[in-house]
């Protein structure tokens, strides 16, 4: 009964559940880091904004996007997936968030950064709600762990405004 | 391998097995550094495999010592059976 | 102890010799009543694994409120925060669905569910239904070109979860088994095989 495979069997079993245990205590140790990021978004210029052919409101504009989330990054940290969304209300619509940009940073290294673009993803409303519109620019970020749970949370920067007229 | 060996065996294989889990994670926790901490595990499991798992010398010091069939039969004991038979459900385990 | 083992020994020798006078048809009797329990035992050991997943599985899904609550990666559209292979938690809760979010949804004409990031909001003032807009972060477009034609928006009811937790590379077993069924049949009949001729 006490064979070759037998033991070998019951080690495989006893290492396996040891590895899950030790991943999810990694896992677990990522909720004693408390992170401090910062970050701040200007926007340049509106490059243009018009209305498209189906009637939806469109934006292009150009942004200075700087943040620092060199703090969320643990020893359990795969990768940070960092995005900026406007937000905003309209009367169809009690929310409405629209990504403009995004960016994966690979390593705590890449964490502090500073990036001057123009949106990346059409800024396209449901409809033509955005004359003279007053949006947020939310700072967005989802720590991807290498095992375990993920963690999302975000930075809201208020006071941004559309031009009343097309251009 | 014999029942002693069974056994020591067993621990062995528990007692190491969750040492270097605790040493891996503290090294990787310290280090800051998933790898290192699946990289040890991974030489733990490797090393406690050899220990434990084939069938070394050590673990065959107390062989078993079998009466011969023709004595057992000069000393019959109706009570042992029970005896016998608990004691082969915990060995087992 | 060592006395004991030596008992159990004869013990044995006892009953060899028992069962010699006794004769030969309750001999073949005991023999073949011992056969029967134990395909008996070994039918119930496998009906109680096969229950036993199926419990684990509808638990699950009572506790995640989704329909599959895990699932494995097969793409690489969503790289490098999820590979082929990675198995993914799901959860279905009331929360309403928000950008960013890496969600689960099926597709009209799809057999199988995409994993991918949602990346536009818009809920309903009224009703608060949300139209939801995705992408993989691997993919250079957003989703418009997988959903079914002429499909803008995906709805509340397209969605079977959102991935809330995962373990990297487990689900290499399942993609292996599903793209080489040889593989499976293998394994399924050693599994077989050792049920039966195991002893204990």
């Amino acid at each position: 009964m006490h064979s070759f495979g037998y033991r070998a069997n019951a080690l495989l079993t006893f290492a396996v559940t040891l590895l899950a245990l030790i991943c999810a205590m990694s896992s677990l140790s990522d909720n004693l880091n408390s992170p401090s990021p910062s970050s701040h978004v200007k926007v340049l210029n509106i490059n243009w904004f018009q209305k498209s052919t189906q009637g939806n409101d469109e934006v292009s504009m150009t942004m200075n996007i700087s943040a620092n989330l060199q703090s969320l990054f643990t020893w359990n940290t795969k990768q940070v997936f960092v995005f900026l969304a406007a937000e905003y209300e309209t009367p169809k619509n009690s929310l409405n968030q629209v990504s403009l940009w995004d960016g994966i940073i690979p390593s705590k290294e890449h964490a502090k950064f500073w990036i001057h673009t123009t949106n990346k993803y059409r800024f396209t409303d449901q409809g033509s709600n955005l004359q003279g519109k007053e949006f947020n620019l939310t700072l967005h970020w989802h720590v991807m762990p290498k095992t375990g749970k993920m963690f999302a949370d975000k930075i809201v920067m208020s006071g941004f405004s559309l031009p009343v007229e097309y251009r | 391998m014999d029942w002693q060996g069974q056994k020591l065996s067993e621990q062995l294989m528990q007692i190491l097995l969750l040492a270097f889990a605790v040493v891996a994670f503290a090294t990787g926790y310290v280090l800051g550094s998933f790898q290192t901490m699946l990289l040890i595990y991974a030489a733990g499991v490797v090393i406690t495999t050899l220990i434990t798992v084939p069938n070394w010398p050590f673990f065959n010091r107390n062989p078993l010592k079998w009466l011969d069939p023709s004595e057992a039969e000069k000393h019959p004991k109706p009570q042992i059976s029970s005896n016998s038979s608990s004691k082969k459900k915990t060995s087992k385990k | 102890m060592q006395r004991s083992w030596c008992n159990s020994k004869k013990k044995k020798s006892t009953i060899e010799r028992t069962m010699g006078l006794i004769g030969e048809t309750t001999v073949v009797d005991s023999i073949k009543s011992i056969q029967f329990r134990q395909a008996f035992s070994q039918a119930v050991t496998l009906g109680i694994i096969v229950a036993s997943a199926l419990i684990i599985w509808k638990t699950l899904t009572c506790i995640t409120g989704s329909q599959s609550p895990i699932v494995v990666v097969l793409s690489e559209s969503m790289e490098p925060a999820f590979q082929r292979g990675d198995i993914l938690f799901l959860h279905m809760s009331k929360d309403p669905i928000r950008v960013g979010e890496i969600v689960v949804f099926d597709v009209e004409g799809r057999d199988i569910p995409i994993v991918h990031r949602v990346i536009k909001v818009h809920e309903r003032q009224d009703t608060g239904e949300v139209d939801v807009l995705t992408k993989g972060d691997h993919n250079r477009d957003d989703d418009r070109g997988l959903y079914a034609p002429g499909q803008l928006w995906i709805q509340q009811h397209h969605i079977l979860g959102r991935a809330v937790g995962f373990l990297p590379y487990v689900g290499w077993v399942t993609i292996i088994m599903t793209e080489k069924p040889i593989i499976k049949y293998i394994l399924i009949g050693a599994l077989g095989l050792f049920v039966i001729i195991s002893k204990d």
